[in-house]
C-alpha cells in the first residue's frame, strides 16, 4: 500500500544519504592527508634550512683586531717616495712581527709565537695590500684590521668550549687572556667576510674562500651550457621533426630517455678514461668539467625539449605549410618558438642539476687543492659542490661554518636558476595563449 | 522511394500531407459526383448538402497550407521532397477550385425546369462522366505516382474540350427554341462551362504530378479540341 | 561556360594499405565556387589536399593518378612544392592563425616569398588582405595585438586574410564554418560570394543548405568515390543518381 511505498522511499532517502556522508567524508579525509603532507614536508624544509642557515650565516662575517702599524721605510728596506714596484718588492716581514708584538705585552719567544698565532698567516699580505693601495701612509701609522686566526675566529663566534682543560684546547690560557683583553678594549670587530668570496681555498680556514671554487663552476657551467644546448636542441628539432619514423629512430629515443637515469658517476668514468686518459685533456680543469657535464645535461635537455615540440599543434604546421613555408621554415619560425619555454625551463633545470654534481667531478681530479683562482677554463679549479665535499672532511672547525655557507650559496644559485625557469615559462607561454 | 528518412519525424511528415492531399482529393471527388448525379436528376433537395460539403473541402485546404509551412521550416526539403511539396501545394489549390465549381453548379440547379431534354441531359452526363473518371484517373496517379497515367488524364484533356463543345451546341440548340428557356439556359450554359474548367484544374494537377515524378515539365501545348469561343 | 582551372584523371589515394579514392575525375572550373559534399570519411578532404600536396606531410599516404592546375601536372616529382602552395591556398575548420600579431600573421607569407620588400609595401599587402576578407575595419587598430585574440569568426576571416595575402589563384576551404556560429558563417558565405570573383573556391562542407547558398558546382562523393557531379542547382533540385539523392534528403544510413 501506499504507506510501504512511503515508508521504502524514507529507508531510501536515508541511505542515501548515508552514502553522501560517507563520500564527503572520505573527501574530507583524503584533503586532510594531502594538507598534513605538505605541511609535514614544510616543516621538513624549514628544519633543514634553519640548520644550515644558523651553521652558515656566521661564515658571512670575520673576526679582526684593530692593530696601529707604522709604516717604517726603514724596516722596509725603501725610502720615502718609493715607486710602487719598489714597494711591492720591499720585504714586510720585520714590520708585520713588529706591529703584532706591540698590540701585547710578552715575556719569552713562546708567548710571542702565541701572540703571533692569534692573527692570520696572511697579516703580512693584509699589511702589505694596505700600503700598495694608499702609498701615501709610507712614513705614517695607520689604524688596520687584521684578520685574527681562525682559531680567534671560532672563539668569538662562540663555536669554542672555553671551559675545557688546557691541553686538550688549541688556545692556550695565555691566549685567552690576551683575547679577553682585546675584548675589553674593544680591539675586537666582526667585519664582512670578502675573503669568503675572493679566495681560493687554504689551509687556513679564515682565509679559505669559494671564489676558485666560484669561478671553477662558473667555466664548467658555461662549457657545459655551451656544448649541450645546441646540440641538444638541434638533436630534438632532428629527431622529432625530420628524422622519418622507423625502428632505428625508436631505438635512439628509448636509449635517450636511458642515458637520463645513467648515475652521473658513471659519466665520471667516461670522462676519466676518454677525456682525460686518451685525449689526455689536462685534468681537474672547467674545461673537461664541462664536457662531462654537457654529455650528462644532453639527454636532460633533449626530453623536455622533445615533449615541447610534440606538445606544438599540428595545426600550426598546417597553417605554415598552407601558406607555402617550407618544412624548414614551418619548424624553425613557428614550432621551435612555440616549443622554447619548455625547453629552456627544461634547460636551466637540467644546468641547475649539473651545477650542484659532484661524483663525475670528483673522478676527473677536482679534489685537488687549488688555491689559485683560475683565469681560463683550462687552469686547474675546483666546483662548488666538491668544495663542500672537501671541506667538510677537514679537520678544523672553521671549516664547518664555510662549508654550511657554501651550501647556502649552492642552494640559492639552485632556487634562483628554478625561480628563472618558472618565470620564463609562463612568460612566453601568456604570448602564445 | 524505397527507404526512408533517417528522421521518421520527417518522413511522418510527408506521409501526413500525401495523405490530406488524397483525402482531399476524394472528398473533391464525391462532391463532383454528387453535383453532376443532382444536374441530371435536377435533385433540388441535395444542394444544400452539396454547398455544406465544400467547407470540408476548404478545411482541409488549410491544414495543408500548415503541413507545407512547417515542412518548409522545418526540414528544408531536397529534390524529390522538395517537389512533393511544393506539388501538394499546386495540387490543393486545384482540387479547392474544382470543390468550388462543383458548389457552383450545384446552386446552379434550383432553377431548372424539370423537363429538360434527354438528349441535352444525356450529353451534359457524359461530359460530365468524363470529368469524373478525369479526377478520379488523376487521384489514382497522385496515391500511385504514376507518370503515364498521369499523362493519360492530361492528353484526354481533349477529349473533355470536344464534349465540352458538344454539350454546349445541345444547350444552346435548347436556348434557341425557346425564349422562356433563356433564364435557365445561362444557367446551362454557366455550368457546362464549369466543368471545363473542372477539366483544366484536373490537367493542372495531371501536370504537377508529372512534375513531381520525373523533375520536368511535359514537353509541348497541352492537346486542346473545339473550342467555343467566349 | 567558365573554363577548366583544375582537373583531376584516375586520381587514387592510399594510406598505407587503405584506399581512400578511387579513380576521381574531376574538373573544377575556373572564378567559381564548386563544393564537395558527403558523409564523413568519403573522401572529400583527402581529395582537395591533394590539389595542395598537403598529403605529402603524410608519410603513409600515396598518391597516384594526375592533377593539373591550367594544364600542369602538379604530381610531379620536378614540382616545387612551395610554389604550388604560393598559388593554391588554404583554410582550415578550425581557425589556425599563427600565435603573432595579426599583422605578422598576413605578413610571413608574402615576406616567404619574398614579395613585399619595403615596410609600406607589406603595409599594404596586409591592408588589401585583410580589407578582402572583411576584415580590415574591425581590426585596422590593433594590427600588434596577436591574432589568437580574436573571436572565432574574426579568426577564420584572418586566416582567409592570410591565405589570400600571397595572391594565390585557388583557394581550398575545408569546413570553414564548422566551428562557427551562425552570424559569422553568414559573414564568410558574403566573403565567399565576393571572392569568387577572383579566386577559384573550392569548398567541402557538411552543410547541404550551404552548399547550395554559395556553390554553382556541386561534387557527391561516397566511400572514395565520385558518385556525381553536376551544377549545384540540378544536384539540389533533381539529382541522376539515386544515391545522391537519398543523402541530400537524408535517407542514408
Amino acid at each position: 500500500m501506499w504507506l510501504k511505498e512511503l515508508l521504502k522511499n524514507i529507508e531510501k532517502n536515508m541511505t542515501k544519504e548515508k552514502r553522501l556522508k560517507k563520500r564527503h567524508n572520505a573527501e574530507k579525509r583524503f584533503r586532510f592527508y594531502g594538507l598534513a603532507s605538505i605541511f609535514l614536508a614544510l616543516l621538513f624544509v624549514l628544519i633543514l634550512v634553519q640548520n644550515i642557515f644558523s651553521k652558515g650565516s656566521s661564515a658571512f662575517m670575520k673576526t679582526a683586531i684593530n692593530v696601529d702599524v707604522f709604516y717604517d721605510p726603514e724596516l722596509l728596506g725603501v725610502k720615502n717616495g718609493a715607486t710602487k714596484d719598489e714597494i711591492l718588492e720591499a720585504d714586510f716581514f720585520d714590520i708585520t712581527i713588529e706591529t703584532l708584538l706591540k698590540t701585547y705585552p710578552t715575556n719569552n719567544l713562546d708567548e710571542e709565537n702565541q701572540l703571533i698565532d692569534l692573527f692570520t698567516t696572511d697579516a703580512e699580505l693584509e699589511i702589505k695590500n694596505a700600503l700598495i693601495n694608499n702609498s701615501n701612509l709610507l712614513g705614517k701609522t695607520v689604524s688596520l684590521e687584521i684578520t685574527s686566526s681562525d682559531d680567534i675566529d671560532q672563539l668569538h663566534k662562540g663555536n669554542y668550549p672555553r671551559d675545557l682543560p688546557e691541553e686538550r684546547r688549541r688556545i692556550s690560557n695565555f691566549q685567552l687572556s690576551i683575547y679577553d683583553n682585546f675584548l675589553e678594549n674593544k680591539k675586537i670587530i666582526k667585519n664582512f667576510n670578502n675573503y669568503f668570496f675572493k679566495n681560493g681555498d687554504s689551509r687556513d680556514p679564515e682565509i679559505a674562500g669559494i671564489g676558485g671554487a666560484l669561478v671553477g663552476s662558473f667555466y664548467s657551467i658555461l662549457i657545459c651550457l655551451l656544448l649541450s644546448f645546441p646540440i641538444a636542441v638541434l638533436a630534438s628539432i632532428y629527431l622529432e621533426e625530420f628524422a622519418p619514423k622507423n625502428k632505428i629512430t625508436d631505438f635512439i629515443e628509448i636509449n635517450i630517455n636511458n642515458l637520463a637515469a645513467v648515475p652521473s658517476i658513471v659519466y665520471g668514468l667516461l670522462a676519466l678514461q676518454i677525456l682525460l686518459a686518451t685525449i689526455q685533456l689536462p685534468r681537474s680543469t672547467p674545461l673537461v668539467a664541462g664536457i662531462t657535464l654537457a654529455l650528462m645535461t644532453l639527454p636532460r635537455i633533449i626530453i623536455p625539449c622533445r615533449a615541447s615540440l610534440k606538445a606544438v599543434p599540428p595545426s600550426i604546421r598546417e597553417g605554415a605549410l598552407a601558406v607555402g613555408a617550407s618544412k624548414f621554415q614551418s619548424v624553425f619560425h613557428h614550432v621551435v618558438p612555440l616549443a622554447l619555454p619548455g625547453t629552456l625551463s627544461g634547460t636551466i633545470i637540467g644546468l641547475a642539476q649539473a651545477l650542484g654534481e659532484t661524483a663525475p667531478l670528483i673522478l676527473i681530479g677536482m679534489v685537488a687543492f687549488v688555491v689559485d683562482i683560475p683565469s681560463t677554463p683550462i687552469d686547474p679549479s675546483s666546483s662548488l659542490p666538491v668544495q663542500v665535499y672537501l671541506w667538510s672532511e677537514s679537520a678544523e672547525r672553521g671549516f664547518v661554518e664555510k662549508t654550511s655557507a657554501t651550501i647556502m650559496m649552492l642552494l640559492s644559485f639552485l632556487i634562483v636558476m628554478n625561480f628563472l625557469a618558472v618565470y620564463l615559462r609562463q612568460k612566453f607561454e601568456k604570448r602564445w595563449n | 522511394m524505397s527507404n526512408e528518412h533517417t528522421v521518421k519525424s520527417y518522413e511522418e511528415e510527408l506521409q501526413h500531407l500525401t495523405d490530406s492531399v488524397i483525402k482531399m482529393g476524394s472528398l473533391t471527388e464525391t462532391q463532383l459526383v454528387d453535383s453532376m448525379d443532382a444536374i441530371i436528376k435536377v435533385d433540388k433537395d441535395s444542394i444544400d448538402k452539396i454547398i455544406k460539403s465544400d467547407e470540408e473541402i476548404n478545411k482541409f485546404r488549410s491544414k495543408i497550407d500548415t503541413q507545407i509551412m512547417t515542412l518548409l521550416v522545418k526540414r528544408a526539403p531536397m529534390a524529390i521532397d522538395l517537389r512533393e511539396t511544393i506539388s501538394s501545394l499546386k495540387i490543393s489549390q486545384d482540387l479547392e477550385r474544382i470543390g468550388d465549381l462543383s458548389k457552383s453548379n450545384a446552386k446552379k440547379i434550383k432553377p431548372l425546369p424539370l423537363d429538360l431534354p434527354e438528349e441535352l441531359l444525356s450529353n451534359l452526363k457524359r461530359l460530365g462522366d468524363l470529368v469524373i473518371k478525369q479526377l478520379n484517373d488523376v487521384i489514382d496517379s497522385y496515391v500511385n505516382k504514376n507518370f503515364d497515367k498521369a499523362k493519360d488524364v492530361w492528353e484526354k484533356d481533349e477529349q473533355v474540350d470536344d464534349l465540352t463543345y458538344i454539350a454546349m451546341e445541345s444547350v444552346i440548340e435548347f436556348l434557341s427554341k425557346d425564349k422562356k428557356n433563356l433564364d435557365f439556359s445561362t444557367h446551362l450554359i454557366f455550368a457546362t462551362k464549369n466543368l471545363e474548367r473542372a477539366g483544366d484544374h484536373i490537367t493542372n494537377i495531371a501536370e504537377s504530378i508529372c512534375y513531381l515524378i520525373k523533375g520536368e515539365y511535359l514537353k509541348g501545348n497541352r492537346p486542346k479540341g473545339k473550342v467555343i469561343q467566349e | 561556360m567558365s573554363d577548366i582551372k583544375i582537373k583531376s584523371k584516375n586520381l587514387n589515394v592510399y594510406y598505407g594499405n587503405k584506399q581512400a579514392l578511387f579513380d576521381v575525375n574531376l574538373d573544377l572550373n575556373e572564378k567559381e565556387v564548386t563544393a564537395l559534399i558527403g558523409p564523413s570519411g568519403c573522401g572529400k578532404s583527402t581529395f582537395i589536399r591533394c590539389i595542395n600536396r598537403m598529403n605529402d606531410v603524410i608519410d603513409i599516404c600515396k598518391v597516384t593518378g594526375n592533377i593539373e592546375i591550367d594544364g600542369i601536372e602538379i604530381n610531379s616529382k620536378e614540382l616545387d612544392v612551395v610554389s604550388l602552395r604560393e598559388r593554391v591556398g588554404m583554410v582550415f575548420q578550425k581557425p589556425n592563425p599563427f600565435p603573432k600579431s595579426i599583422y605578422d600573421n598576413i605578413s610571413y607569407g608574402p615576406k616567404i616569398h619574398g614579395k613585399g620588400e619595403s615596410k609600406n609595401e607589406l603595409d599594404e599587402i596586409v591592408e588589401n588582405s585583410l580589407r578582402k576578407a572583411a576584415l580590415w575595419e574591425e581590426v585596422k587598430d590593433r594590427l600588434n595585438e596577436p591574432g589568437t585574440g580574436l573571436s572565432g569568426g574574426q579568426q577564420q576571416r584572418l586566416c582567409i586574410a592570410r591565405a589570400i595575402s600571397v595572391n594565390p589563384e585557388v583557394i581550398l576551404m575545408d569546413e570553414p564554418c564548422s566551428a562557427l556560429d551562425p552570424i559569422a558563417t553568414a559573414k564568410i558565405e558574403e566573403l565567399i560570394d565576393e571572392l569568387k570573383k577572383t579566386y577559384t573556391i573550392v569548398i567541402v562542407t557538411h552543410s547541404m543548405a550551404q552548399a547550395v547558398r554559395v556553390s554553382q558546382k556541386t561534387g557527391f562523393f561516397h566511400l572514395g568515390k565520385l558518385i556525381e557531379v553536376g551544377k549545384t542547382e540540378k544536384i539540389f533540385k533533381n539529382p541522376d543518381n539515386k544515391m545522391t539523392q537519398d543523402y541530400i534528403t537524408g535517407r542514408f544510413g
